[in-house]
């Protein structure tokens, strides 16, 4: 180290360009921030839970789902759904039905386990990785990108679908199918901006070579110089 | 390394979990498979604390892989519980898999180069007040 002095150094840390809490373009905040991914984070837990509650019926370790609103179907239940001793509700006649029972073929498990799997995703993904993860981390900020944005998208398709499929609406997928909704818009800024860093670094290099480090997080001077260029403010008040 | 103590713990369970999923007719091969992936994550996880070893938990993605290909290759109708834990523990394996050791962090390359950085641009203001 040289004759600059470690408060120094943490001084310039907080302030300059190379602040962990620097706003990248577009966004004149930092979307990599803890107090933006907590609230994803937290989301993605309620979800968690939802999506487990409804594996644990559809593993039939309890005998009933809760469902506020809506009436079942008595026939869009699947033959191999035992008899639960009374009319079903709306959530477990969805959770009981020939597609359900179709998605729980392909994929080995219930799919509502299925869905707590992918919000726990969205949970893991959201807490790894520092506040400036959008550089030096593009891998784990596409991860959470594809974790949110397409599963959540085909999640919430299915679960329409699957309303329209099955003729019963299910008050817990839709809450699951709101908060994916809700999960997407806040994770997006995110992964744009990622996205739009990699595009930069492309731009300025023209270099296949340099863009796929960049992506694995390894640091290049070019990827540095561009990666300052493209802050739009260096601090950005809490 | 939170990462690498879940895993050792997925391992943990993976080791107790015949224990926890009861009997079935191809009770041999599902023991021997979660014995030989448990030890395998549980190790994985473990060396991976060691410097010159710490990615070595990148395996334990294709341990979760080949889970997840015991479970479809012994499928049957209903899915036995050992097989159905097999494929939410290797979905789970292959997310904490991914991440690096120190996951909070940048990694050390970019704090390397983020030292330098700050140090050229703190010199840099010296010398021009000095000069000025």
């Amino acid at each position: 180290m040289t004759s600059v002095s470690f408060s120094r150094l943490e001084a310039a840390e907080r302030s300059g360009p190379l602040s962990m809490d620097a706003a990248p373009h577009p966004w004149h905040y930092n979307p990599s921030r803890w107090s933006q991914r907590v609230p994803i984070c937290i989301l993605a837990g309620v979800g968690f839970l939802i999506a487990a509650y409804m594996g644990l019926y559809q593993w039939k370790l309890i005998g009933s789902a809760w469902d506020p609103f809506f009436d079942g179907n008595p026939q869009a239940v699947a033959d191999e759904a035992p008899d639960i001793g009374r009319a079903r509700n709306g959530t477990e006649t969805v959770l009981d039905s020939k597609v359900s029972e179709t998605m729980r073929y392909w994929f080995l498990v219930p799919d509502a386990a299925f869905g707590a799997i992918a919000y726990l995703g969205d949970l893991i993904f959201g807490l790894a990785g520092s506040t400036r993860r959008w550089q030096y981390r593009p891998w784990l900020v596409v991860i959470f990108g594809i974790d949110v944005i397409p599963l959540g998208v085909v999640s919430v398709i299915l679960v329409v679908m699957q309303g329209f499929e099955v003729q019963a609406w299910c008050f817990l997928c839709l809450t699951t199918a709101a908060i994916s909704l809700i999960l997407i818009y806040m994770a997006y800024d995110e992964v744009w901006s990622c996205l739009l860093y990699l595009r930069a670094v492309w731009n300025e290099t023209q270099s296949a070579r340099i863009v796929w480090k960049t992506f694995w997080g390894r640091p290049t001077p070019e990827a540095e110089r561009v990666g300052n260029a493209f802050l739009t403010a260096a601090v950005v008040p809490r | 390394m939170w990462c690498r103590v879940v895993e050792i713990m997925l391992g943990c369970w993976l080791l107790v979990s015949p224990w926890i999923f009861g009997h079935y007719p191809q009770q041999q091969a599902f023991v021997i498979n979660d014995f030989a992936c448990a030890v395998a994550v549980m190790a994985f996880g473990f060396l991976s604390f060691w410097r010159p070893l710490r990615h070595i938990h990148l395996l334990t993605i294709l341990v979760a892989g080949w889970m997840i290909a015991f479970a479809y290759l012994n499928r049957a109708e209903p899915v036995p519980p050992p097989l159905q834990n097999n494929v939410l523990t290797a979905l789970l394996l292959m997310m904490f898999a991914v991440l690096p050791n120190h996951a909070s962090q940048p990694p050390e390359a970019w704090q390397t180069a983020r030292r330098k950085s700050l140090e050229v641009q703190l010199d840099t203001g010296e010398t021009t007040r000095r000069t000025s």
